[in-house]
């Protein structure tokens, strides 16, 4: 890549060679949308004369990055693209999206009265009058809130023996792990405290900002990851490096800080690092060992989320899995599984969003595995929705998978 | 991480040689930088048992006693790709196989030994539909292997375009491309079975 270039997301390096198209998952289902080309490196010549060139199409991006994974000329074309939204788009976030994306806002007011709305958000009713009066569509299975999060789990329970250990990591849990799905950062702090790692918080942890910038609330977003990078600099002041499970929360803490919010991370870059590389770098060097269940066996499909193909560390999760003795694992073939996190929910995008997972969903019923295999949780919800095959993070794989007391009696004497 | 051959390239070259070479029972990795080819033959290569690196690209390597060790990808930071084999599939100029200055044209990963004309000129012809030199560029070979600084790399191959004389804009061009995987896949099979 030229490193002297000053276009914004590399976009003259653009060849039109249109590779980006034949891997955009909303062109070859959407009429409406222009393609990744169009929108990003090609509108971008037009709208740097004038912002009347920006095109309200550019909504029904939903940012999966394939276009820049297939890019031969490095150009950031989805950044392109959200970077328009934000600096043109004259519509204000509805209602509806500013509730979607306040994860961090929503999830401690449902997870104080979980199981109220957990049934209320499953009654077909209800779920009626949310599509009429904020298109939150009628047919999609709404995700459930846990009654206790997770930290107030972890601090009830789990807090107290984390100093014994000799070495240790922070945990950059993410909204999901905390109000939705709390079993999945129980797993994580058992796996991690079984291969010899104290697990500890990060001190005024907010949500990473994504569904944020996907839904317009951009000075809501930098607030986050400004009060974000500064619970990092604490955390790393103890020479603690930040572990993550969240695939998206880790490609927005990466990338999208600096490209999309002009948020410098140049101080944590090198400190933070999803789950699986980080495993998989220990085990394999020989610093922790791991000791497998007798007899556990199973059969998996991997599906690599999209933001997953963007950082290119799938191949981590695969050969972290691949080394589980009783784990039967087939790949399956890259391709979106159509929720984008909340662009599937809109009612508008409803369709769409299960036209782009079909080909996958079709392909998981051909493999026809015990369950999916996959790092992110909202193809989690879209693939077990649309499917009805569970969908279990690696993370839960590897708790199921290992004995943890013997693992534990190995790494951490 | 550890692997029988590195492919490094995802075009025609690359994926064919990639296929074949796991399809023999070698355990590879391509890493599909630049302009690659897509589901098709990258299925059948991952359908045989091989892995992609797709939106990837090898930016370094660690070079010892005439031998390519390991090579390090952009997106995998310091986890370096090990192999006994290497093939490099990185084609010409669009896909940054090749580097043309305006005094010499190189080969930027590693800098292998490229079979240029010092007279930039005679690089090109005005009149388009001529046949143009500087496609006939490329990096020198002495066997299937691999020149820098004049001394073969005993374990990396180049494949496709990205060699001299091998050059997409000629008739027989598919046929050359697949040839000279095919030269590279012969070459590490021999030199996989006289190691067994």
């Amino acid at each position: 890549m030229q490193e002297n270039n000053i276009s914004t997301g590399n976009f003259e390096q653009c060849q039109k060679c249109s590779l980006c198209e034949t891997v955009c998952p909303v062109m070859a289902n959407n009429p409406d949308y222009g393609g990744p080309k169009r929108s990003g490196p090609d509108g971008q010549r037009y709208r740097l004369k004038n912002g009347i060139f920006y095109d309200d199409s550019l909504k029904y991006c939903l940012n999966c990055k394939r276009c820049e994974v297939a890019c031969p000329s490095g150009v950031r074309i989805a950044d392109l693209i959200q970077q328009a939204r934000i600096e043109f788009s004259q519509k204000p976030p509805r209602l509806r999206d500013i509730m979607l994306a306040s994860t961090d806002q929503m999830g401690p007011v449902a997870s104080a009265v979980a199981p109220l709305v957990n049934f209320s958000l499953g009654l077909s009713p209800v779920k009626g009058l949310l599509d009429l009066t904020i298109g939150l569509d009628h047919r999609r299975t709404l995700p459930k809130y846990s009654s206790e999060t997770f930290v107030h789990w972890f601090n009830k329970k789990a807090a107290a023996r984390q100093d014994e250990f000799k070495k240790h990591i922070s945990y950059f849990h993410g909204c999901y792990a905390n109000y939705n799905y709390p079993q999945l950062a129980k797993d994580f702090v058992a796996v991690m405290n079984a291969f010899g790692y104290g697990v500890h918080l990060i001190e005024g942890e907010r949500c990473c900002g994504v569904a944020k910038i996907a839904n317009g609330m951009i000075p809501a977003a930098t607030r986050d990851a400004k009060a974000n990078m500064n619970a990092f600099s604490k955390s790393l002041v103890k020479g603690r490096d930040i572990i993550t499970v969240s695939t998206t929360c880790t490609m927005t803490l990466l990338e999208e800080y600096p490209e999309l919010l002009k948020v410098d991370n140049s101080s944590i870059k090198e400190h933070i690092s999803l789950v699986e590389p980080f495993l998989y770098k220990a085990i394999a060097s020989g610093q922790i060992k791991p000791v497998w269940k007798e007899g556990w066996k199973a059969r998996a499909a991997y599906h690599c989320p999209c933001h997953q193909e963007r950082l290119g560390l799938g191949i981590f999760t695969t050969e972290l899995l691949k080394m589980i003795p009783g784990l039967e694992l087939t790949e399956l073939e890259s391709n979106c599984c159509g929720i984008a996190g909340t662009y599937g929910f809109k009612k508008e995008n409803f369709r769409v969003s299960q036209l782009i997972g079909k080909k996958l969903f079709d392909d998981i019923a051909a493999a026809a595995p015990e369950f999916v295999a996959c790092e992110c949780e909202t193809c989690k919800w879209q693939i077990e929705m649309s499917t009805g095959v569970p969908v279990k993070n690696p993370v839960s794989i590897l708790a199921e998978a290992l004995d943890l007391e013997k693992t534990s009696e190995l790494n951490c004497a | 991480m550890k692997f029988d051959v590195v492919i490094i390239g995802g075009g025609l070259a690359g994926t064919s040689a990639a296929t074949e070479l796991q399809k023999s029972g070698l355990k590879c990795i391509l890493v599909a930088d630049g302009l690659s080819l897509y589901n098709c033959p990258k299925n059948e290569f991952k359908a045989a048992g091989g892995t992609v690196l797709q939106g990837d690209r090898v930016v370094s390597g660690d070079f010892e006693d005439g031998r390519l060790l390991r090579v390090y990808t952009a997106k995998l930071g310091n986890e370096p790709l090990e192999a006994g084999q290497f093939v490099l599939a990185t084609g010409k100029y669009f896909s940054r196989g090749l580097v043309a200055d305006m005094d010499k044209v190189y080969e930027p990963l590693f800098n292998l030994d490229v079979e240029y004309d010092a007279d930039r000129p005679s690089w090109f012809d005005p009149s388009f539909a001529a046949p143009q030199r500087f496609l006939e560029f490329g990096v020198k070979t002495s066997g299937a292997l691999a020149l820098k600084g004049g001394v073969p790399i005993e374990n990396l191959y180049p494949a496709g375009e990205v060699l001299a004389g091998v050059s997409s804009a000629q008739g027989d061009a598919t046929e050359q491309i697949l040839n000279s995987a095919r030269q590279a896949v012969r070459a590490i099979r021999k030199t996989d079975y006289a190691g067994e």
